[in-house]
């Protein structure tokens, strides 16, 4: 079989995989900055040498994201639900309820038995119980993004929000900070924070087990810890949460690959 | 054979909608000849057949600010008139409409004469600003402020808003159309003390009548599209609504476009001509599209999707006798009073206590066996959208009809995102061919 490329061009990073037979061979990441063609290009190139291989050896790409439409050598885009879907379920065939927790927003999505789509929400207009109201109370707190989840871990005393607003909690974060709030409570706080707008998708939508996060949010033990206590279950996350949308894409190139469907031209935007 | 080719063919629009809609169209043309004559021209907004034909009746030319935005919308020359009610200082979560025909009224009332680039050739100044009571009370001050500027008088016509189970008690019916009686006599000396013009009252009765029947036309028309394929689509709705709703245009005229079209949608029906060609989604559209970007129906008709039904607050009211009424303002009140309450004893017998708003899309994506839903907020105007989260559960929970929602606006393209609905669409349709599933184990007929 072919090798297969999955491209997600997110808002804040941009990864791939490359994929065969169904299984990743090799990923990649890059920060997506604010062009998204130019990093799409360098996002393959990079993935192309990592892998060993080169440009002729892969049989299709598939963008995916909110840059999607910059792929310019991708023949087609496709729904990042779609893709959360397929990537999650050829890991966790069991999962029926995704909480996919992005840099912009969150969306939770419903499955079948079949790994079909059967409802989802998305908190799209509003930065709350995104990875990005985690960013700012990072930059508020001075720490790297990547040791949030870690630090907020060593609470014994989380900051209750009063507010769900990214705005006001980032204002929020500052006075408890000048009130003496120590960074694990603080953190710990937006994670309870983020935890109970997410659930609040999950009601929803309607939860049906088994129930799996991914996105860059789920690298954060914190929050997962946060949402697990908050739903009253264990979640299933994979291993490179980041990815999966990515994965994904890949996988539906290599069913439609497999299914001999006649790809469109590179630079169209047909929609899969 | 190009993409563009393609399109096109895929919504297969009906041909008697094109002289309807320029029927509707002249209405902007006839104000502005009939100003420079020295007649009277009054800003109406949609009052649901309440007061305009009594305007008809005393020969005043109507305009309607609400169908200007949509127009300029459609044209892509919306955005200066948005810009212009935002340097005003009216805030931009205002109502599209509202903004669009603000921003045009100040640039007009600047200039002194109607701005040389206004679609349709604009709207002229009027002697009058007829407002109405009806769904939304955000007009009525949007008119109070049109009124500053054009120095013209403002007439509210209210009318009982019966969207609660209480208005099934005995009398109600009685007295919420006495009341509307009453509000269109006042309407009436009004026009005679501001024009010194007397009511043709023969003229009223010919009317009336005339707009019944289109009603009813209208009625039938729409009837046609439960069939498979459905022979037309809610672009051809929304392209001739207003002869029907406003009442843009000459009614005479527009019995007889309405009847022409009638002819062609059952001919369709019968011949199983389908608006979309290969039918595979049918659709229910909830409130007004969004004018800017009416594209996207034909980029949704490339995939299957045909719209078959769409908000009933711009439908024609459910049929009833009103051979047995002979007052003419009682018939206009009653036909209002009906189109408000219509749907009422079917949604109290299912027991879905849901108001006027959210009901009707139940009966419609049954009856007309729909697969799914699109709907657009409008995220500047809480009449329009408060409903449609209401009626998103109903369908699935009570249907198995799931639906996508995509906020935006009539009139501000910003607030709407055409790449991200093309992108969700195609998760619907998955969720649509589950739920067809669903819906065909549990014994639905669709």
């Amino acid at each position: 079989m072919a090798l297969i490329m999955g491209m997600d061009i997110g808002s804040g990073t941009s990864k791939s995989v490359i994929v065969r037979d169904g299984k990743p061979v090799a990923y990649h990441l890059l920060p997506s900055g604010v062009d998204y063609r130019a990093v799409a290009q360098k996002l393959r190139e990079e993935s192309l040498a990592k892998a060993g291989i080169s440009a002729s050896d892969i049989a299709d790409t598939i963008a995916t994201g909110h840059g999607a439409g910059n792929v310019a050598f991708s023949g087609h885009q496709a729904s990042d639900i779609l893709c959360c879907a397929r990537g999650i379920t050829s890991i966790f065939p069991s999962v029926r309820t995704i909480i996919d927790v992005q840099r912009t927003f969150t969306q939770v999505i419903r499955l079948n038995a079949a790994g079909h789509v059967i409802n989802f929400i998305i908190n799209e207009k509003c930065a709350t119980g995104s990875g990005c109201f985690l960013d700012i109370i990072s930059h508020v707190l001075q720490i790297d993004l990547k040791d949030a989840g870690p630090l907020s871990l060593g609470s014994d005393n989380p900051v209750v929000f009063t507010t769900g607003c990214a705005v006001f909690g980032e204002s929020e974060a500052i006075s408890r900070v000048s009130e003496g709030a120590s960074r694990e409570d603080i953190l710990a706080g937006v994670h309870q924070a983020l935890a109970s707008k997410i659930s609040t998708l999950v009601e929803r939508v309607g939860l049906e087990m088994d129930c799996a996060m991914s996105g860059g949010g789920a690298l954060n033990v914190g929050l997962v810890e946060s949402v697990e206590k908050k739903l009253g279950f264990k979640l299933l996350v994979p291993e490179q949460p980041q990815f999966i949308n990515a994965i994904g894409a890949a996988m539906m190139a290599e069913n439609g690959v497999k299914a001999g469907v006649s790809l469109p031209e590179p630079g169209s935007t047909k929609i899969t | 054979m190009s993409e563009e080719k393609k399109k096109k063919k895929a919504m297969n629009r009906l041909k008697s909608m094109y002289p309807l809609r320029a029927n509707i169209d002249q209405a902007y043309e006839r104000s502005v000849e009939a100003t420079k004559a020295g007649k009277p021209t009054a800003w109406s907004m949609v009052n649901w057949w309440e007061a305009d034909p009594i305007l008809k009746a005393m020969d005043i030319e109507i305009v309607y600010p609400e169908n200007f935005g949509a127009v300029c919308a459609a044209m892509g020359k919306a955005q200066k008139y948005l810009d212009r009610a935002d340097a005003e200082g009216f805030p931009t979560h205002m109502c599209g409409y509202a903004r669009n025909g603000i921003g045009y009224t100040a640039e007009m009332t600047e200039l002194g004469h109607i701005p040389p680039d206004a679609p349709m050739g604009g709207m002229p100044k009027p002697i009058l600003l007829l407002a109405s009571g009806a769904l939304c009370d955000a007009r009525i001050k949007w008119f109070q402020s049109l009124g500053r500027y054009l120095d013209a008088p403002v007439w509210a016509v209210e009318l009982p808003h019966p969207g609660v189970e209480e208005s099934q008690l005995p009398g109600v019916r009685e007295k919420s159309i006495q009341f509307m009686v009453k509000e269109l006599k006042e309407l009436v000396s009004f026009l005679e003390r501001l024009t010194g013009r007397k009511m043709d009252w023969a003229k009223l009765e010919e009317i009336a009548d005339d707009l019944i029947e289109i009603n009813r036309i209208w009625y039938e028309i729409n009837e046609f599209r439960k069939v498979r394929p459905c022979p037309m689509h809610s672009r051809d709705f929304w392209s001739c609504m207003n002869a029907s709703l406003y009442p843009a245009g000459d009614t005479k005229v527009s019995l007889k476009l309405y009847r022409d079209m009638y002819d062609e949608v059952k001919d369709r029906a019968a011949n199983k001509i389908g608006a979309v060609e290969n039918e595979k989604y049918r659709m229910v559209f909830g409130e007004l599209p969004p004018w800017h970007a009416l594209k996207i129906f034909d980029d949704l008709a490339e995939r299957g999707w045909n719209f078959v039904v769409e908000s009933w607050a711009y439908h024609a009211p459910k049929p009833i006798d009103y051979s047995k009424i002979s007052d003419p303002l009682e018939r206009i009140a009653t036909q209002t009073y009906q189109w408000l309450t219509g749907y009422f004893p079917d949604a109290l017998k299912e027991k879905e206590y849901m108001g006027y708003f959210a009901y009707p899309y139940l009966e419609w994506a049954r009856t007309y066996q729909c697969d799914g839903g699109l709907f657009h907020p409008l995220l500047t105007c809480r009449t329009a959208t408060n409903h449609l989260v209401l009626a998103q559960d109903r369908l699935l929970n009570k249907l198995h009809v799931p639906s996508l929602v995509a906020e935006g606006d009539i009139v501000d393209l910003k607030l709407f995102d055409y790449a991200d609905t093309m992108r969700k669409a195609v998760v619907l349709e998955e969720m649509m061919d589950h739920y067809k599933q669903v819906r065909q184990e549990k014994g639905f007929e669709w």
